[in-house]
């Protein structure tokens, strides 16, 4: 009996040997090597190994990583699936494969990519795990990204989360605002340049707060200035309900983001800024002003 | 006793509360301080101001009606970024008082010799020497001067008469100003203010990106009464653009009237493209052949470009640049640029005479000579004849940029002046930019014209103008296939 099971467990092992995907196997070889057009080879390789049992999340996201329009004559089959928002696709099919595998992967190395549409490709797909996948811990990866100490992260979660809440405001904008209170100068620096990518009206209370710290009394309270010059911008993109927000900064004569919100102002053409703007105008040249003190 | 002890630690409690709360209000007002003497309200500056405009001191937020900040004229928005004392000496007593205690807190003052430029003396260290003495009582004089010390290393002689000295305090924070202000409390001070030019120059582009009427006159008023060039130059280009943007009001009529932000490209002129393409304000899909008002200030401006349009052709605008574009009135010819370059929008026919002055005078630099050219050409078929006439000049450049100009303008006119100067002169420049000005009119005469030219060169193979003339018709032969 004994002799049986270890038969069964032997040739389950050899038929696993055998359906290892070879396809994906070469791919990766190519991928390696120094060969011509080694990209375009490798994607058929991929493309062959999806039509394999085994290993397919792999074949799905190199598929998404590696393909590109450059490949095909315009307007055929293959060139349609090599769009960005197909790729897309298949990099969020790697992460129905494997998920905590290719969330990870997504956030931490596929955005970091120098290729734009490559990255382009990943936030496509992780719009896709925003919408039909684990949301939440997409949230959480992303906020470990955003809090990382390393540049590319930040930025690459700020991108995403700025993009993610153009849809949903209402899940991402809370995030954001809380993210202010990091530690992190630059977490709170990317924080703010996504609420102005959102562009939600939410974001304003919490951005005009961040810009009048500037004049607290301690330097504790005080909001670096980068991280305040930061906000006016985003006041601007948000443009709307933010404009009475960047008049009142164009009208306190002790605030250093003056010059900032007026041209945050400028862009939005709004008439309401007019007026603040002429009274700036008039305000006195420098000049010596004698004063009885006694 | 248990309920005694509650009651005590009910009301410490309390007072913790109240004291918390005086404390927290007390912060949150910090950065404001009233005045009670001077009867104003000041303002800390942010803390990054001082490292971003390398500004410092308080900002005047209000002054009581009657009170002495009002009568002595302070404003609203005035950044007071020095207090000044000044002390007249009488005696040897009066400077040694007064140096001490100018020395006490800053250790910087200033020195007023009679006949001398004011001298600036700063100690490195609180309590080293200036090295200074004086005698005498109504008119003071220098005594003695310590070797080794500032007075030293600086312009003074024993014998020098001693006016007067003046504290100059830096005011960093409203806490200086409390203390300075109540040191000098006896005294009569100065308080110098700084303009914040960074914020003017701001609203000022701002104001030319916002094309909105009202700014027209407040600019006008800086360009012409401002001291500092930068707001100057600022104020001009910005009334540049508001002039360009005046030019796209019938643009922005077809946007209002069809009440869409997209139109197709065809419906719209193809000067009105370029120009609107130069101002960005449209972004144009060929692919597509629409237009789209670039929002959001072009979807905001539409709705006041007609008055803004009525405004600049008032003419008040023409006549300032005018005034400008002459080198007498305006050194600075990035300002004479931006008049020139106003005039050529606005095509003012009162214009022609001034400009035609700009292009012929040898004391103005040839660029703006050229530009000169450039707006008459703009201005078109009425600046023919002063154009003709400037071209009798002797001077070459004028004649040049003449000719070129009447080369742009076209017309019969101006092609059959230009044909007969071809005709009859010999000097290789001149002979190129005319050749150049017929060819852009390219009709059949200068065509023509051209023709003659060529032949009468045919076997001079170096001739300059012979190369050229193969060129042109190179090029006419390639744009009418």
């Amino acid at each position: 009996m004994k002799k049986i099971w270890l038969t069964f467990v032997l040739v389950l092992f050899c038929i696993g040997c055998g359906t290892q995907n070879e396809n994906l196997a070469k791919g990766k070889e190519l991928i390696k090597s120094d060969k011509r057009r080694k990209e375009e080879r490798a994607v058929r390789e991929f493309k062959l190994a999806l039509q394999q049992p085994t290993d397919n999340a792999e074949a799905y996201y190199l598929l998404g990583l590696y393909n590109s329009q450059e490949f095909y004559e315009p307007n055929t089959p293959d060139w349609e699936t090599a769009s960005i928002a197909e790729r897309g696709k298949q990099m969020f099919l790697a992460y129905q494969g494997e998920k905590g595998k290719y969330l990870e992967r997504l956030v931490f190395e596929t955005l970091r990519d120098d290729d734009l549409d490559i990255q382009n490709a990943a936030l496509d797909a992780l719009k896709r795990v925003y919408e039909q996948g684990d949301r939440k811990r997409l949230l959480s990866q992303l906020q470990k990204a955003i809090k990382s100490s390393d540049n590319r992260d930040r930025h690459n979660a700020h991108w995403v989360l700025g993009h993610l809440g153009k849809d949903d405001p209402r899940t991402i904008v809370p995030i954001l605002v809380k993210l202010l209170e990091h530690g992190r100068t630059e977490t709170r620096l990317n924080a703010v340049k996504a609420l102005g990518e959102v562009g939600s009206e939410d974001a304003i209370p919490a951005l005009a707060a961040l810009i009048e710290s500037g004049s607290a009394k301690w330097a504790r309270d005080r909001e670096e200035p980068e991280v305040r010059q930061l906000a006016v911008e985003a006041l601007g993109k948000i443009g709307g309900a933010a404009v009475p927000e960047l008049v009142k900064i164009v009208e306190n004569k002790g605030s250093s983001l003056r010059v900032d919100a007026i041209r945050a102002l400028a862009v939005l053409g709004d008439e309401k800024v007019v007026e603040p703007l002429l009274d700036a105008l008039k305000e006195q040249s420098s000049r010596d002003v004698a004063i009885p003190l006694n | 006793m248990l309920e005694k002890i509650t009651r005590v630690d009910k009301s410490r409690y309390l007072m913790f509360i109240v004291s918390l709360f005086v404390l927290i209000v007390g912060l949150g007002c910090e950065n404001q301080y009233y005045d009670e003497r001077l009867q104003m309200r000041l303002q800390q500056l942010d803390s990054d101001l001082k490292d971003r405009w390398s500004t410092s001191g308080v900002v005047i937020l209000e002054t009581t009606p009657n009170g002495p900040a009002d009568k002595a004229q302070l404003e609203t928005g005035e950044l007071i970024s020095y207090v000044i004392a000044e002390y007249p000496i009488r005696s040897t007593g009066d400077f040694n008082s007064t140096l001490k205690k100018g020395l006490d807190e800053d250790n910087n003052l200033i020195l007023y010799l009679k006949d001398k430029p004011p001298l600036r003396i700063a100690l490195r260290r609180r309590g080293d020497k200036v090295g200074l003495s004086v005698e005498g009582n109504g008119t003071v004089r220098v005594k003695q001067i310590q070797p080794g010390t500032p007075a030293a290393n600086a312009d003074i002689q024993v014998g020098d008469l001693v006016e007067k000295i003046v504290d100059e305090r830096k005011i960093y924070s409203l806490d200086d100003y409390k203390k300075t202000v109540s040191k000098l409390s006896k005294q009569q001070v100065t308080f110098r203010t700084t303009e914040l030019i960074g914020v003017k120059i701001a609203a000022v582009s701002a104001l030319g990106e916002l094309g909105d009427t009202r700014a027209i006159e407040p600019l006008i008023d800086i360009f012409r009464n401002s001291t500092e060039l930068s707001l100057r130059k600022s104020s001009i280009s910005s009334l540049q653009r508001l002039v360009e943007l005046s030019v796209l009001n019938d643009l922005f009529q077809q946007f209002q009237r069809a009440n869409v932000n997209q139109l197709p490209a065809d419906s719209l002129q193809a000067q009105q493209m370029e120009s609107a393409a130069i101002l960005g304000l449209l972004t144009v899909d060929r692919a597509e052949n629409t237009a789209t008002l670039k929002a959001p200030f072009g979807t905001q401006f539409r709705h006041r470009s007609e008055a803004l349009y009525q405004k600049i052709n008032e003419g008040q605008l023409a006549e300032l640049a005018q005034e400008y574009i002459q080198i007498t009135v305006e050194p600075e010819q990035e300002i004479r640029r931006a008049c020139l370059a106003i005039l050529g929008i606005l095509k003012p026919v009162s214009a022609i005479n001034p400009l035609v002055a700009v292009l012929e005078n040898p004391a103005e630099i040839p660029g703006i000579r050229f530009q000169a050219g450039v707006a008459l050409r703009q201005i078109g078929e009425p600046a023919v004849d002063a154009l003709i006439s400037a071209f009798e000049s002797e001077d070459t450049s004028t004649k040049d940029i003449a000719a070129s100009a009447l080369g742009g303008i076209g017309g019969i006119k101006a092609r059959d002046r230009l044909i007969k100067a071809l005709e009859t002169t010999s000097e290789p420049a001149i002979q190129l930019t005319l050749v150049d000005a017929i060819a852009k009119i390219g009709d059949a005469p200068s065509i023509q014209a051209l023709q003659r030219q060529r032949q009468q060169y045919q076997g001079d193979d170096d001739s300059g103008i012979r190369i050229f003339l193969d060129e042109v018709f190179k090029n006419l032969t390639q744009e009418s296939m």
